[in-house]
């Protein structure tokens, strides 16, 4: 095993990463490894498909399984063996149809098809072992010897920020939207990938390709969520329980939710959401529900303490799932792409298992008292107010605005992030995105002229709406994003956040401050490289970075 | 499954208490103090972690584990519970390991297997209660609603409850061979033996509507995550109840390896459980039973096999090394570990749990 993908990695040895007997995430080697043998598949199915798709034979069914399965390998998602076995068998199957597909489309163009190499030529291993054996050739720094850290660090930068645009892919394509040019983008970067590329300046070029691709695949999945569900609107939330049989739903997936609510309709059950499912509220077809009751606990690293105390049974719909505590193992379902041995999963949104539990289960028995928070505050919502936004930055009413986004992890200096939000002097405005905000969103901050101080965006997957909000305010003003009275910081602790630090890259937004340390994976070479071209900043002290930001010598 | 009367924990006259360390398969590490004198398990106990365990008093071999540090004394151990090739491998059972100093040891299960906070007692009342075999009785339980658990009965395919017989305090465990579910529904084979107390109990008193203590789940017995790698199960009579349970999970489930089952009985009259197996063959696809009789009657269409026997050649015939589960009593239990180690079935892909009577 070695890993070295989220920001919880093993930083005690020599060299960074988890390498056994388990994972700061959980995870076992053996299913460390079967993740790497997933993306090595993947490449060969990228390889064939980018050409095919070249040659005007795309397959698309093999583009999402491509989101599908690098999806499973985020962190925190799927840590079942047994579904890495079955996903490899597919895999090959899935090149094998493209291939075919390639080489008939090649022929009819008159080009001879080359021989397959390396992903391309995998057969999977007929048992367990053997699949181990072919993951110990395919680690994610296989090659360090000889090409160094600088590129292992790259390519490792290239592979687990393309896992964070298929899993924004895979989010939107359940809602059934897709596009040629996503599908084209994954496949031509894994197939770059495959070729073991050496090049440390075009392994950084490309890197911001990825960052490029990134912001067309959150646009996409913009339109998949706002047109399956509406723009959100702000919305209170209530975050304390109310009497009754209750579901626990966490995760990102929206489309998951849409359909357990639709399931528990008139059941006299309540649905409260949890971690990154807490914007759901804000959407007009979801919040119609009027069983969509309230927003439970608080982010992925308190779920063990948070779901033993729930009374009903929890739906894991994406990436964020932790050991589930013996308390609550056999009331947790997964979906998706999500996987824990011997936690039951539901492949097909049949949530029928779940109900039932819930219907067996004691559910709350008394309310809670009345507390709520606002959420809901997306591009719409606040671009429908951005002329008195406008006024009160031209008044001097609103002096600067701190976009906090980013994951919450359990790793220590996070509470930098709380100092930063919570600290902002009260002529700025905080903007939140992602899962960090559970450490400050219950705090009054106020409003100004009637704006509130804290404005929460929505997921990690919203980012689009956050750029389009940034471009809005850039336009009004004329000026340039970097030109703003704004400044992002950011947390991270997986792949998706690294697909969005690429994307605000490739925009060219300079000045970023992002902790609580850097990916591991990042070496000084690369590190120096970002931080004089982007003027990346990683964390010190909330008060100095939020002083510099303030002083305008950090954007 | 069965149990018997509780070990008193030695005492000795000058206490010393030593560290305990032991580590599940998940790499769950659980510490706590034991008395000099004091079984392991008991110490376990009195720190509020309940290790998987049924008999305590050395003859199951519910709680075996190996120890992998330190010097221990063991009580009486059966045997059939802990052979000597295992004894003499720092096997033991921590319900009669007597640590001399501080000890590390491995147990075979992972951490969700541990009960917090005491094992967990629910009544409930008799739905079902009929012949399926020679001796052999099918029941059924409905458990009452619980304020903290609420109507379903959770637990993990493979996992036993203890009964309370009643109008005594004994207990008696059997195995579950139903899946949890969110109905209550408790199901058991259980073999009538001649003087056993619940088996007395089922044969003369039981009536539908009686009302029962059962304390569980408990045991580590269960299915283990191991890839697409076949599962093999081989029953030796009620020794089917784990077995039939951890099929019917896979079905549930819609689990992708490969399943196939030797159910192995004496004689004709002790079949049983085939229409349950056959719901499971409809409902999991690839999975195959075969029914084993030692010594059939002219009437019987097979031949006479035993389940190793059956095992050994279905193995030949096999080109992947299954995952084997056994549960049965200890010779059957030692006639498949011999086939299957004969036919390079690996010492890891074998999980037996032995029934033994009191």
């Amino acid at each position: 095993m070695f890993c070295f993908q989220c920001e919880q990695t093993d930083r005690t040895g020599a060299v960074p990463g988890c390498a056994g007997p388990l994972g700061n995430c959980g995870k076992e080697p053996t299913t460390s490894d079967l993740q790497d043998l997933t993306m090595y598949a993947v490449k060969g199915i990228a390889k064939y498909a980018s050409e095919a798709r070249a040659l005007g034979a795309p397959d698309d069914d093999a583009a999402a399984f491509i989101l599908y399965a690098a999806f499973n390998t985020l962190t925190n998602v799927n840590f079942n063996p047994t579904r890495f076995v079955s996903l490899l068998t597919e895999a090959a199957s899935v090149r094998d149809r493209v291939r075919a597909k390639y080489e008939e489309a090649a022929r009819a163009q008159g080009v001879e098809p080359g021989q397959p190499t390396g992903p391309m030529a995998w057969q999977p291993a007929p048992d367990l072992e053997g699949l181990l054996r072919q993951a110990a050739d395919v680690r994610v720094d296989a090659g360090r010897d000889i090409v160094g850290e600088d590129v292992v660090g790259l390519r490792a930068l290239h592979l687990y920020g393309l896992k964070g645009v298929c899993a924004y892919a895979y989010h939107a394509h359940v809602l059934g939207k897709d596009s040629p040019e996503v599908f084209g983008g994954v496949e031509s970067a894994l197939a770059y990938l495959a070729d073991d590329p050496t090049d440390i300046g075009d392994l950084v070029e490309r890197a911001l390709g990825i960052g490029e691709l990134n912001l067309k695949t959150l646009e996409l999945l913009d339109a998949a969520n706002t047109g399956a569900f509406g723009s959100p609107r702000p919305t209170t939330v209530r975050t304390t329980p109310v009497a009754g049989k209750a579901i626990l739903v966490s995760g990102h997936d929206l489309r998951d939710l849409a359909n357990l609510l639709e399931q528990t309709k008139d059941l006299d059950i309540n649905v409260y959401t949890n971690g990154e499912l807490l914007p759901a509220h804000g959407y007009p077809e979801l919040k119609k529900y009027p069983h969509l009751i309230g927003n439970y606990g608080g982010a992925w690293q308190d779920q063990q303490a948070e779901f033993a105390a729930f009374p009903g049974p929890i739906l894991m719909t994406s990436n964020c799932i932790i050991e589930p505590h013996v308390s609550y193992r056999r009331r947790i379902f997964t979906t998706g792409p999500v996987g824990w041995p011997g936690v039951r999963h539901l492949a097909d949104s049949d949530f029928g298992p779940v109900i039932q539990a819930a219907k067996a289960l004691p559910g709350f028995t008394e309310d809670g008292p009345d507390q709520f928070i606002t959420v809901g505050f997306a591009r719409d919502a606040v671009l429908s107010v951005a002329d008195q936004v406008i006024d009160a930055v031209k008044q001097g009413e609103i002096k600067h605005f701190f976009l906090v986004g980013g994951c919450d992890g359990p790793t220590a200096g996070r509470d930098y992030f709380t100092d930063y939000a919570v600290g902002a002097p009260r002529d700025t405005v905080v903007l939140t995105l992602g899962c960090g905000k559970y450490r400050f969103n219950k705090h009054d901050f106020g409003d100004i002229n009637g704006i509130p101080r804290l404005l929460d965006i929505g997921q990690c997957n919203d980012t689009h709406s956050a750029i389009t909000i940034a471009k809005a305010l850039a336009d009004a003003f004329d000026c340039g994003v970097n030109d703003l009275p704004l400044t992002l910081v950011l947390s991270w602790t997986e792949q998706k956040a690294v697909a969005v630090l690429l994307a605000l890259l490739a925009l060219g937004i300079r000045g970023i401050v992002l902790g609580p340390t850097l990916p591991a994976y990042l070496t000084p070479t690369i590190v120096n490289a970002l931080v004089q071209r982007f003027d990346l900043r990683p964390i010190t002290d909330a008060a100095t970075d939020r002083a510099a930001a303030l002083a305008g010598t950090a954007s | 499954m069965t149990a018997a009367e509780e070990t008193p924990s030695r005492v000795d006259t000058a206490v010393e208490s030593y560290d305990i360390t032991l580590t599940t398969t998940d790499g769950e590490r659980l510490e706590f103090a034991c008395a000099s004198g004091q079984s392991v398990l008991d110490a376990a106990a009195d720190a509020g972690m309940t290790l998987p365990a049924s008999c305590r008093q050395g003859t199951c071999g519910s709680c075996h584990a190996t120890v992998t540090d330190g010097e221990y004394e063991l009580g009486v151990c059966d045997p059939r519970a802990l052979p000597a090739d295992e004894r003499d491998h720092q096997g033991v059972l921590l319900c009669q390991t007597f640590p001399h100093g501080c000890l590390a040891a491995a147990l075979p299960y992972d951490g969700s297997r541990i009960l917090y906070g005491g094992i967990p007692e629910r009544q409930g009342v008799i739905t079902a209660l009929e012949p399926v075999a020679r001796e052999t009785v099918r029941l059924e339980l409905q458990v009452e609603p619980d304020e903290a658990a609420g109507a379903g009965c959770e637990f993990d395919a493979g996992q036993f409850m203890e009964i309370q017989v009643p109008g005594t305090d004994a207990k008696r465990a059997y195995s579950l061979a139903n899946t949890g579910n969110w109905e209550g529904r408790l199901e058991f084979f259980i073999r009538l033996r001649p003087g056993g107390l619940f088996s007395g109990y089922l044969r003369d008193e039981a009536k539908l509507g009686a009302r029962l203590t059962v304390l569980g789940p408990q045991g580590a017995f269960g299915l283990r995550e191991n890839g697409l790698r076949p599962r093999w199960f081989v029953a030796g009579g009620t020794g089917l109840a784990p077995l039939l349970a951890m099929a019917r999970r896979m079905a549930e489930w819609a689990d992708p390896q490969p399943a196939r089952l030797f159910l192995g009985v004496n004689e004709e009259a002790d079949v049983f459980g085939v229409p349950e197996l056959e719901a499971v063959a409809s409902d999991l696809p690839g999975f195959r039973f075969d029914v084993c009789v030692w010594r059939p009657g002219p009437a019987w269409p097979g031949r006479a096999v035993t389940p190793a026997d059956a095992l050994a050649a279905a193995l030949a015939d096999e080109p992947v090394r299954p995952d084997i589960y056994i549960c049965g009593p200890p010779p059957l239990i030692d006639a498949v570990m011999d086939a299957a180690t004969a036919a390079d079935v690996p010492a890891d892909h074998l999980l037996y749990e032995r029934f033994l009577p009191t």
